[in-house]
């Protein structure tokens, strides 16, 4: 686990065989711990280089841990085309408008910098998509499709939520986890349960890791 | 496990999932295609289950049918916020007008029991002048009902799901206890309490449609907190476990999977039947009478759809209002960081609320009212409202580690009705050929000063709980309501006081529509309450022939 | 800061409760030694002594949960579950002693008892007090419990009774300038009916959802009502009384029962005991209804022997 959180030493897979589990969601965990393995079905070829890119820096993953395939469980959803309900009449469809995104990042990179998104250092990537946030672009690939709009309701809903989908994030914010049929008894202010995670408060962060190592 | 609810249909062959045990039937009488039955209903939320369970109970023979699966909560409802949208109405919907407004997992249920399947289970009533908001409160529109009435709906719906709420109730004239005691509180509502206590204003453990003691077969909550992904307890009393099992001991068919196209009327303007597609097959159920309750968007959107030579502007619209004030209440939020660790995913999420400004009628510059409640957010739902900050990359991160210190308090707050928020028709289509709905919202002047007036009080309760950095989240709704509003006048509303269609007179409508006014509570014990009212109103007409 | 238990501290918890309150089930059932004949005051001392260390049995049991659950987060905590383990072994020994004197060890126990009973009632009166809604329902419910400090009290009060009925200088043992069994009696009673609004207001948190949950806050009323009436009307047999008595005797071990099949009933039953131990009902709770009608039944015996 990573220097960049509280809870070191904890994982929420620790508790995947403990009554806060139960079959059901075993299954479904099980299923999304797969996403490692999966071969790009809708953003392939270039639109998956501009895609992984754009992912490290929406959700910077530290170095010492196996990356969250960030990339590859949007591809899924995109794959099985989980809309949300709603969608800003603004914007195309779910698949549709992360083909043009994907497009015109790259697009607005080259006519920015002569080289592809996926090509740029960090901090030419951070600052092109502070331009995209702020709307402060207008190449002809984004067809329409408002780009600040395109980054607040596609690029940071999607990829937030299935980074925080993953279990590597829930131990990461000392999140309890899955909770059936164990749920919770200590509800009042800094009181955890044996299966929760520790935070390490400064100077004790030893303390935390080995508590963290036995949380069940 | 068994096969996935969402493959074919479980309620056939004159069995239904038993929700209690796992992998379990109960028997399910069923009605032919050609039997003209007494109701068909559409929609099996708070709104459509309440009234088939009431109907079946009063003799009644009712079909009930709804677009959604059949799920048995105990084995297939994950502790997984990204699965479990399986819950959720994931349809394409557009949502255009200066404020457009989120559905899905926020306000839309696509299943057997509706959003009372993923609903928070706040339980509240109406201030009792909110049914007369126009000639006592000086806005919207007046309820054709007394609140006297509705009171005594009220108290039968808690009974029925045996609310857990406190032995009494700070704000409003004298109600009856409530069946169960009020849940433990977690941190986060008594931050919300703290803050009250220090601004002088009184709070309450929330009253919550979930068990804090065991219920027959039902388990009472384990504070696991996904509450709003569906609970796999069976703790939380949605319809899918109280009105759906009492509809099916009294008689009613439930036809899951079953997605309801078109009313079909006659020239004599009466409703004649329900076309539905189930199992890939387009079919068509006869029926006496007809109960539309799909909620504020669905609803208009069927009777939009089943427009017919004598109906072109959709059945149930001659007064043009069908569609138009479409409501929502906003739902606006301040967080901040404690120094204690809150740890909010533990418990439902608004165990505590105040009702303050709701009844209080001094110091606002602004009509209606809200209410606020403490907060628990899981991560995705976390995470995504700091996406909705602006924030990603290393700052996101870093604000991520402070999840289990967060604290915050959200409003459940009264917007007006206006006419030019609306549900229309749109060009698109769904997948079963449908043209989706076209959702128009904007706020007006009085929802931005009820906003501003509920985030700046909020922060000074959470700085005096002792938050920090607090920060607001201003953009959030919740809950639809108006697109099919009651009144006593026909060129003036869609639907009389028992909720049935001035125009069509055998057609009625039972959900979040017909409200003319939304409040500053959750809706879903107000549609309850109208539903039981309904149905003893149907008892009523029908005793006197008058059906 | 989170609490530094584990899953291991907790079974030990769990378990050292529940053996406690399995050895004061055993000590309370225990007649007494063979080959002594007792006087009628040290027969009901040691009936105290065996009541004393039941209902330390069910406060050692909770108190050792309870606090385990609050994560002993104030060093105080350890005192109630201490005391509880000492007058627990006090009774044993006393329950056993059939020598007409006091003991000073097991008599400074009880009386420590007493004195931990009184604090803990502050704490947990100030416990609820600090708490947002102050003196309210909820926290009745769900704060400290009141009613848990003064079940020490309770058996620390037994216990020396125990010791002052058995060194009776005269042929009638008196306790607090009356009679023994009137000064016991009245004891019981009253300790028999905080008792029952302890299981008056946990039951109300239950919403009385079990038709048997109204068993405990209607018998043992009648019964402290009886015992009461024998403690204060001129001696005679009481078979009414002894009956209810008897009846409450049996119910502490029938809750047992239904909490235990309540535990069961909840969402992961006992496979997911870490859980429901603490929000199912209380296991070591209705023994004490037991505990205090086997004192009870004592101060009856020595009403009936005037004294």
């Amino acid at each position: 686990m990573s220097a960049d959180t509280r809870y070191r030493g904890y994982d929420v897979l620790d508790k995947r065989d403990t009554p806060s589990w139960d079959a059901v969601t075993r299954a479904v965990i099980d299923e999304r711990l797969t996403a490692a393995d999966h071969l790009p079905q809708v953003a392939t070829g270039a639109a998956w280089r501009v895609l992984r890119a754009l992912c490290t820096c929406i959700v910077p993953q530290p170095a010492d841990r196996p990356a969250v395939p960030l990339a590859a469980l949007l591809d899924r959803r995109l794959a099985a085309n989980r809309g949300d309900g709603f969608r800003d009449a603004r914007l195309p469809p779910l698949r549709e408008a992360w083909r043009i995104g994907l497009d015109a990042l790259d697009a607005e990179s080259r006519h920015g910098h002569g080289r592809g998104f996926a090509d740029l250092d960090d901090e030419a990537r951070i600052d092109l998509l502070h331009r995209v946030q702020h709307g402060a672009c207008a190449d002809p690939a984004w067809r329409g499709m408002p780009p600040a709009l395109f980054f607040s309701h596609r690029v940071l809903p999607d990829l937030l939520s299935a980074y925080y989908a993953h279990p590597q994030a829930w131990s990461e914010i000392g999140f309890g986890g899955p909770a059936n049929p164990r749920g919770y008894v200590r509800m009042v202010a800094n009181r955890r349960d044996p299966w929760e995670p520790v935070e390490a408060r400064p100077g004790e962060e030893a303390r935390a890791y080995r508590e963290n190592r036995r949380v069940r | 496990m068994c096969a996935d609810a969402r493959e074919r249909p479980r309620g056939a062959h004159g069995r239904a999932p038993d929700v209690f045990r796992r992998g379990g039937w109960v028997p399910m009488r069923e009605y032919d295609d050609r039997d003209a039955v007494d109701f068909a209903i559409v929609g099996t939320g708070a709104g459509g289950a309440t009234l088939a369970c009431r109907l079946a109970e009063l003799g009644f023979r009712v079909v009930a049918f709804d677009a959604g699966a059949w799920w048995r909560p105990l084995e297939e409802f994950a502790s997984d916020e990204e699965h479990q949208a399986k819950l959720y109405w994931t349809d394409d919907r557009l949502c255009d007008g200066a404020d457009p407004v989120r559905l899905g997992s926020n306000n839309s249920g696509k299943a057997v029991g509706g959003s009372t399947v993923h609903f928070a289970m706040v339980s509240l009533r109406f201030r009792p002048e909110w049914f007369k908001a126009r000639s006592q409160l000086g806005y919207g529109a007046d309820w054709p009902l007394d609140w006297r009435e509705m009171w005594r709906y009220y108290a039968r719906v808690e009974r029925a799901l045996r609310i857990a709420g406190p032995v009494r109730y700070p704000w409003g004239p004298h109600r009856g206890r409530y069946p169960y005691r009020a849940h433990e509180l977690n941190e986060a509502a008594l931050v919300l309490a703290r803050g009250a206590e220090a601004l002088g204003i009184r709070w309450t453990p929330t009253p919550l449609a979930t068990l804090s003691a065991p219920r027959g077969p039902a388990h009472p909550c384990v504070y696991r907190g996904f509450c709003v992904s569906g609970c796999a307890t069976n703790a939380k009393q949605s319809a899918l476990v109280t009105w759906i099992p009492r509809a099916l001991a009294a008689g009613a068919e439930i036809r899951d999977l079953a997605m309801v196209g078109r009313v079909a009327v006659d020239g004599a303007d009466r409703a004649t039947g329900v076309e539905y597609l189930r199992e890939g097959r387009w079919r068509f159920q006869r029926a006496r009478n007809v109960v539309v309750a799909g909620y504020a968007v669905e609803t208009p959107r069927l009777l939009l759809l089943s427009a017919t030579g004598r109906h072109p502007q959709g059945l149930a619209n001659s007064s043009g209002l069908l569609g138009r004030y479409f409501t929502v209440h906003a739902n606006q939020a301040v967080w901040g960081t404690m120094d204690d660790e809150i740890r909010s995913y533990k418990g439902p999420p608004s165990l505590a609320i105040t009702e303050h400004w709701n009844y209080a009628d001094e110091g606002k510059d602004f009509f209606g009212g809200y209410c606020y409640m403490s907060q628990g957010p899981l991560p995705v739902v976390w995470a995504v409202t700091q996406g909705g900050r602006g924030l990603w990359g290393k700052p996101l991160r870093a604000e991520m580690q402070k999840y289990n210190h967060q604290a915050g308090l959200k409003i459940v707050g009264e917007t007006l009705p206006q006419a030019d928020n609306r549900v229309t028709l749109a060009d698109t289509k769904d997948a079963y050929g449908l043209p989706v709905a076209r959702v128009t919202h904007a706020y007006c002047d009085n929802d931005r000063r009820l906003i501003a007036h509920s985030m700046d009080f909020m922060s000074r309760a959470l700085a005096a709980a002792g938050a920090r950095d607090l920060w607001r989240e201003t953009d959030d709704t919740c809950h639809m309501a108006g697109t099919a509003r009651m009144g006593d006048d026909p060129h003036c509303s869609v639907v009389d006081a028992d909720c049935r269609s001035w125009d069509i007179r055998n057609l009625w409508i039972c959900d979040g529509s017909v409200f003319p006014t939304v409040g500053g509570v959750n809706p879903s014990l107000t549609i309850q309450a109208l539903a039981l009212r309904t149905a003893d109103r149907i008892a009523a007409l029908a005793g006197r022939g008058e059906l | 800061m989170g609490t530094h238990s584990g899953h291991g501290r907790l079974g030990a918890g769990v378990t050292a409760g529940v053996a406690g309150l399995a050895l004061a089930a055993w000590l309370s059932g225990r007649r007494a030694a063979r080959g002594t004949a007792s006087t009628e005051p040290v027969r009901a001392a040691r009936a105290c002594h065996r009541s004393s260390a039941l209902l330390a049995g069910s406060v050692l049991a909770d108190s050792a949960m309870e606090h385990e659950r609050g994560a002993y987060a104030n060093p105080a905590m350890y005192v109630p579950p201490l005391m509880a383990a000492l007058v627990l072994l006090a009774g044993a020994h006393g329950g056993g002693d059939a020598r007409p004197q006091r003991h000073r060890v097991r008599h400074a126990v009880y009386g420590g008892a007493m004195a931990t009973g009184v604090a803990g009632t502050g704490f947990h009166l100030y416990n609820i007090l600090k708490r947002p809604g102050r003196w309210s329902w909820h926290n009745l419910f769900h704060a400290a419990p009141l009613g848990a400090p003064m079940a020490l009290l309770l058996a620390g009060g037994l216990g020396l009774a125990a010791e002052r009925v058995r060194h009776g200088r005269t042929r009638v043992p008196r306790l607090l300038g009356r009679p023994a069994g009137q000064a016991l009696g009245l004891l019981v009673g009253a300790g028999l009916l905080g008792t029952t609004g302890e299981a008056a207001l946990l039951h109300f948190r239950g919403a009385f959802q079990h038709r048997a949950m109204v068993l405990p806050v209607s018998l043992p009323p009648l019964a402290a009502a009886a015992l009461l009436h024998a403690a204060v009307a001129p001696p005679t047999r009481r078979p009414l009384a002894r009956w209810l008595l008897r009846l409450v005797r049996l119910l502490g071990w029938l809750g047992m029962a239904f909490h235990t099949r309540g535990i069961a009933r909840r969402q992961g039953g006992w496979r997911n005991w870490s859980q429901n131990l603490f929000a199912g009902p209380p296991l070591p709770a209705p023994p004490s209804f037991s505990a205090l009608a086997v004192a009870g039944l004592a101060a009856l015996r020595l009403r009936e022997k005037r004294a």
